[in-house]
């Protein structure tokens, strides 16, 4: 016998081995399916459904519908179970997690209906457990459009009309209320508490929002706050809660946010006189006066008067000067005619007094002026003409001499 | 008003007309600077001018203005050679009169020159000629200085030969000044010089202003003219101004006649021809008695004496002119003249001899090389 004889009978002779193996664990396999048969049509069964109100689960003669999720809250689901020929028709409300039999459940070849999980108004997981020789449960979906359900929503914002703000500026703080859901929102109570000590509350505290609120409809309140303290402030979220049309309580809130409270506002007037130029005696001259308001509020009824030191020898016209207002960031300005009437220094005084938004303030400012001599632009001649002379003088006689 | 010339001829002229200059700004109590503050004051209108053939003497003058200094030129002077400074003159003689000229016409011109020196003695006589010529009723009075007798040979001939010229000349009359007779006043020479010229100038200012002022006895120009042609027509001046201890008018006069007080050595009552007088001083001082019995005492002896009397207040100041009769100081110098020509004539044969003497030692000679 060849040796590549003796190869193939041993190849052979293994793949013979492996085919009957197979079919071997395939027997068995097939024997195992038979006998867990033979166990279903003697267990129950459970299939869980998904189902809207008005949707409906067939299982052989059973028909299984959900007619409406009565209370979220309290787990409760009402289903109406029915049999063909008449001899069951029940509608029953289920507490959630609570098996319910029906025909004696699902070991006496009835039904057992379990609500395993509520999702809303509108729906909830339903699982039914039977006996496989029932039939096979299949859900059938209404036909009948869903009806509107019964939910409010209500949407809450609290908007202050400035982020930024001053000690002694007021706020307008508005608090709106709309109704964003299918059903009317009952017993709306807004709460916006507590009082924040940096404010006081001026008119309309506490809002006041419609107790009722249908769909898409909207109510708003304002009152004006005075802030009284600087710092930042985190404002709390309002909290409004209702009820729906089944008297579940619910709430909403605003988010909430940060104002900031600068100092108080107040006027600060800058009294500045241009450079002025001596003037000289018997001749006119203009004192150029600035106020600038560099506070953060405006000045108001603003009185400049100025007063001359020493009083003679300078005149001083249209000095004193009113303004109705001047805003911040902005300034006036006039002019005051100076007459030099005698050399010297003088001191002007002006004193500016004002409503700075925080009583009156008074602001002061001085200039100086100076009265000079005539001035003689040839003056310098007076001793320069006679020394030249002179020299000429004895120049031309050094000259008349020099031989 | 007198129209005065002045004329300074020569370095001592110059001298004489800068201290007459200098005496128009005060005298010795003006300051050196008063030329640069002040102008000259003459009594009359003087017109003054330096004549000299040196620039340098002319740039030494101080008090006379550089339109009265008039330079001849001949090189550096001329060497005390009145013969090159005849020819010097006569060579300018147009440039010279015409300077004068522009000064305007004159009542009297002074010439005021040294005798001894170059410019001056030569100069002097031609220049009055001159004068003579040119302006035909001007009285022309030289002033001439004779010089200190130890200068020398040259300057004794000069002062003869030039007193000669000058006494030929038409001039009125020659008033003398002895450096000599006055050196005696100070001790050093420069200061012996600038006295001098200061006592000429003061008297000659004085004698101006008097014969110009209003006097309360009139003497003029023409009495000053008399006194001028007596005698030999040389004359001297003499002056005195009384002190605070003697204000006696009578010893004034007196004064004024003696000889430390003259310009030139001589003796009124042996010497003199005629003479003037001119009285300046207070009313209070001047007696009238004392002055005529004074005036009479030197007319005794002296001649005829013109008295000038001007009222002026200050102490009396008296001014006396005369002329002589007789000058034999003058012959001395002539004598003594005379005597340095004939050495020096004597010298200059003898040196011709000796050179004669040396140069006979080669006459025969020719030169070999």
């Amino acid at each position: 016998m060849h040796r590549g004889d003796v190869f193939r009978m041993r190849h052979s002779f293994v793949l013979s081995s492996l085919v009957c193996l197979l079919i071997i664990i395939l027997l068995i396999q097939a024997a195992c399916c038979k006998e867990s048969d033979d166990d279903d049509d003697d267990e129950a069964t459970f299939k869980d459904f998904n189902l809207n109100v008005g949707d409906r689960i067939d299982l052989g003669d059973y028909q299984m519908e959900l007619i409406e999720i009565q209370s979220v809250r309290d787990g409760l689901v009402v289903m109406r179970i029915s049999k063909v020929g008449g001899s069951l028709d029940e509608q029953r409300a289920l507490l959630l997690d609570s098996a319910n039999n029906f025909d004696g459940g699902a070991e006496k070849k009835g039904v057992t209906i379990t609500v395993a999980d509520i999702f809303d108004e509108q729906s909830a997981k339903v699982r039914v457990e039977y006996l496989p020789g029932i039939g096979t449960a299949r859900k059938r979906t209404s036909a009948r459009p869903a009806a509107v359900p019964d939910k409010p929503e209500l949407s809450v914002q609290k908007i202050f009309d400035k982020s930024q703000m001053n000690v002694g500026d007021e706020a307008k703080v508005t608090i709106i209320v709309k109704n964003t859901g299918t059903g009317q929102a009952q017993s709306i109570n807004a709460q916006d508490i507590p009082p924040l000590p940096e404010f006081t509350y001026l008119v309309g505290y506490p809002p006041k929002i419609k107790e009722t609120l249908d769909p898409g409809e909207s109510d708003s309140a304002a009152y004006i706050v005075n802030a009284v303290k600087e710092g930042s402030i985190q404002v709390p979220s309002i909290v409004v809660t209702y009820t729906d049309g089944k008297k579940n309580s619910k709430s909403n809130s605003s988010e909430p946010f940060n104002v900031i409270i600068g100092p108080k506002s107040r006027a600060d007037l800058v009294i500045s006189v241009a450079d002025t130029s001596p003037i000289a005696l018997d001749e006119e001259g203009l004192l150029n006066i600035s106020i600038f308001n560099q506070g953060t509020a405006s000045a108001t009824r603003i009185e400049v008067t100025g007063e001359v030191s020493p009083p003679d020898g300078l005149r001083a016209t249209d000095l004193d000067k009113s303004f109705f207002e001047i805003l911040p960031g902005d300034g006036a300005n006039y002019s005051a005619k100076l007459s030099g009437q005698k050399a010297g220094g003088y001191t002007i005084h002006l004193k500016a007094s004002y409503d700075g938004g925080d009583g009156y303030v008074i602001r002061e400012g001085t200039a100086q002026v100076a009265v000079l001599e005539r001035e003689y632009k040839y003056q310098y001649l007076l001793l320069i003409i006679p020394v030249a002379i002179i020299v000429g003088w004895i120049y031309r006689r050094y000259r008349e001499y020099k031989y | 008003m007198l129209n005065v010339l002045m004329l300074g001829v020569g370095q001592c002229g110059n001298r004489i007309l800068d201290s007459i200059n200098k005496e128009a700004f005060g005298g010795n109590g003006a300051s050196k600077l008063a030329k640069y503050y002040l102008r000259p004051k003459f009594p009359s209108r003087v017109e003054t001018l330096a004549i000299n053939t040196a620039v340098n003497d002319l740039k030494e003058l101080r008090f006379t203005t550089a339109k009265d200094r008039l330079h001849v030129p001949n090189l550096h002077g001329v060497g005390a050679n009145r013969n090159v400074g005849k020819r010097a003159f006569m060579d300018n003689r147009d440039m010279i009169m015409g300077e004068i000229e522009k000064r305007g016409n004159f009542d009297v011109a002074f010439v005021i020159t040294s005798t001894s020196g170059g410019t001056g003695s030569s100069f002097s006589p031609l220049l009055i000629n001159e004068l003579k010529r040119q302006y035909r009723n001007i009285t022309i009075i030289t002033v001439a200085v004779l010089p200190f007798r130890e200068e020398g040979s040259i300057y004794l001939q000069n002062a003869a030969f030039c007193m000669k010229e000058l006494m030929e000349v038409e001039a009125e009359g020659i008033l003398l000044v002895d450096n000599q007779y006055i050196k005696r006043f100070s001790g050093d020479i420069a200061t012996a010089y600038d006295k001098i010229n200061g006592m000429i100038a003061q008297r000659l200012l004085f004698l101006i202003e008097s014969l110009d002022s209003e006097m309360l006895s009139v003497t003029d120009l023409g009495d000053f003219k008399t006194v001028m042609n007596g005698g030999l027509r040389i004359g001297t001046m003499g002056f005195y101004q009384a002190d605070s201890k003697n204000l006696s008018i009578r010893d004034a006069i007196e004064n004024s006649f003696k000889p430390a007080n003259l310009l030139y050595p001589a003796n009124v009552a042996d010497d003199a021809a005629r003479a003037m007088v001119i009285i300046q001083g207070s009313r209070e001082h001047l007696d009238v008695d004392e002055i005529t019995k004074e005036i009479e005492r030197i007319s005794a002896s002296a001649g005829h004496v013109f008295k000038g009397i001007v009222v002026k207040k200050g102490r009396p100041k008296v001014l006396s002119v005369f002329t002589m009769a007789s000058a034999p100081e003058l012959e001395s110098i002539y004598a003594q003249a005379a005597r340095g020509m004939q050495d020096e004539k004597e010298k200059r044969s003898r040196a011709r001899k000796q050179l004669d003497d040396a140069f006979a030692h080669i006459e025969d000679l020719e030169e070999i090389y």
